[in-house]
């Protein structure tokens, strides 16, 4: 997850000269839900290497290199802990394990996904594809805030472990002996900060209109385009391919 | 910071029909006095105009700007709280044993404070809605989604029982939002033989297999369920506490 957001803070993507257009931002969000229930339901595992295709191939068009890393990185760990570690050195432990490598894998597909809808949709991009659906106002502007919201808080809690290392209360031991006060010492900044930050923010966006009940007009209003078009191609064949091969992960 | 918010704050693009908008759409709201000057300009008729009994608020769904903006907030921050503390279990199964019920009670610090400024219906099943599609951007399964949903209504209900204002209630209320941890083990329960067939563990041989599987009993899954609830209602003693100790002394609460 802090990979997803650190590519939030540093791709922020400019609406305005927004020219290379990317996937609307509806077709992103059947995608991921497409792609979250079918791995994750039974008999998901066959679905598993086609999305991880998809999250690659998504990160490729991006040029986004780092998320692409991480992303073959979890897959490599999570196929080593769930197939070739209990093959290489049987026990108990890797047999154990393994089961958390089939699960990780199939929770390493949804993120991928997840990370592409993230980095490349801004708030506004969201609020305004969800408006298109007639989605609850309530539910459309939270989450474009929380959108917003996301790197304010990554960096403020960021800053407050940077704080707490200075002073030598981080690491697992101290975790593990006093897991409350960790706790408190963490979330009670932590939280003071971001609801600061918080507060700015609030009022720059009510004062701009935001949760208002007119319908605002989009700058660069959410259509269907080639981009689209080919990701339904492409997931159209992946499907099939999946449905109609046997299976590499069995 | 200041360029940031100025550049994509929210939802709208255009910029000239924020002042009529704002004036109607805060206009219910008791706690703008800091954030928008401009809603003095307007009180239009609400729902909630009518009620003056203080002890039972009135029966709205009807969200204001400054609502919204409390639960994105609040919302960021438990996710943040959660992730930051169950990230240090992916050292090891133990370790994640050990984490999981530690980010169940750190969350409730948060969560406790978000429940301070709930003041009306739907906030509650609002903040699970949303916090549930944040966590299924994040890979959690979509099954888990749907039990957010569901216990952030009765979490909802737990909490309209305490009229808003009961610290026990909010207490329960965060425990009963805390069973959506629940969720992600969900597939593990549903998929069993599936998972149980995989390759690793068929390495082990049948025995061991029929070992595990008695292990990993209905009735293990029933005590994590339980376990939920009680590290959820820790969680919600702690934050009670914390806001005692902490944000009530620093006005934030």
């Amino acid at each position: 997850m802090t990979a997803a957001t650190t590519t939030a803070v540093r791709v922020p993507v400019d609406v305005l000269t927004a020219r290379r257009r990317g996937l609307d931002p509806r077709t992103k969000i059947v995608l991921l839900v497409l792609v979250s229930g079918l791995v994750m339901a039974p008999g998901g595992l066959r679905f598993v290497l086609p999305g991880i295709l998809l999250a690659v191939g998504l990160a490729v068009w991006d040029r986004a290199w780092r998320r692409l890393a991480t992303l073959l990185v979890m897959v490599g760990a999570m196929w080593l802990i769930g197939w070739g570690l209990p093959l290489l050195w049987p026990n108990i432990v890797t047999a154990t394990l393994s089961l958390l490598g089939v699960y990780g894998i199939r929770f390493v597909t949804a993120i991928g996904v997840g990370m592409h809808v993230v980095a490349t949709t801004s708030p506004t991009q969201l609020s305004a594809g969800l408006r298109a659906w007639h989605v609850p106002r309530a539910i459309a502007v939270t989450l474009a805030v929380m959108l917003r919201f996301f790197p304010v808080v990554a960096i403020e809690a960021r800053a407050v472990l940077d704080a707490m290392r200075l002073r030598g209360l981080t690491g697992i031991g101290g975790f593990l002996r006093h897991p409350l006060r960790s706790i408190e010492r963490f979330t009670v900044p932590m939280i003071a900060a971001s609801l600061r930050a918080g507060e700015d923010l609030s009022a720059s966006a009510i004062l701009r209109g935001l949760g208002s009940h007119r319908v605002p007009t989009a700058m660069i209003p959410p259509r269907f385009g080639i981009a689209d078009l080919l990701l339904v191609l492409a997931v159209a064949a992946l499907a099939a391919a999946s449905l109609l091969l046997p299976s590499p992960l069995g | 910071m200041t360029d940031d918010t100025t550049r994509d704050a929210g939802a709208t693009a255009s910029a000239d029909d924020t002042g009529a908008a704002t004036a109607a759409d805060t206009g219910t709201d008791t706690t703008t006095a800091t954030a928008a000057p401009a809603a003095a300009t307007a009180a239009p008729a609400s729902p909630s105009a009518r009620g003056t009994d203080a002890a039972r608020p009135p029966f709205s769904v009807k969200f204001s700007a400054r609502d919204l903006l409390s639960v994105a907030i609040f919302g960021v921050i438990y996710f943040v709280v959660v992730y930051a503390i169950a990230m240090l279990g992916i050292i090891g199964p133990l370790a994640m044993l050990l984490t999981l019920p530690l980010a169940i009670v750190a969350a409730g610090i948060p969560y406790m404070l978000f429940l301070t400024r709930v003041k009306h219906a739907g906030m509650v099943t609002l903040f699970g809605l949303v916090v549930g599609a944040v966590y299924l951007v994040s890979g959690q399964p979509l099954i888990s989604f749907l039990l957010t949903i569901v216990v952030s209504l009765v979490a909802e209900v737990v909490l309209w029982l305490g009229r808003y204002r009961s610290r026990w209630a909010a207490i329960w209320t965060y425990a009963v939002y805390s069973l959506w941890f629940i969720g992600p083990l969900l597939p593990l329960v549903i998929n069993r033989q599936e998972y149980l067939a995989s390759q690793g563990m068929s390495v082990m041989g049948p025995e061991y297999v029929a070992a595990f599987d008695q292990l990993f009993s209905l009735t293990v899954v029933w005590i994590y369920n339980v376990s939920t609830l009680v590290f959820g209602f820790l969680g919600g003693l702690l934050g009670s506490a914390i806001l005692r100790k902490h944000f009530v002394r620093a006005g934030l609460a």
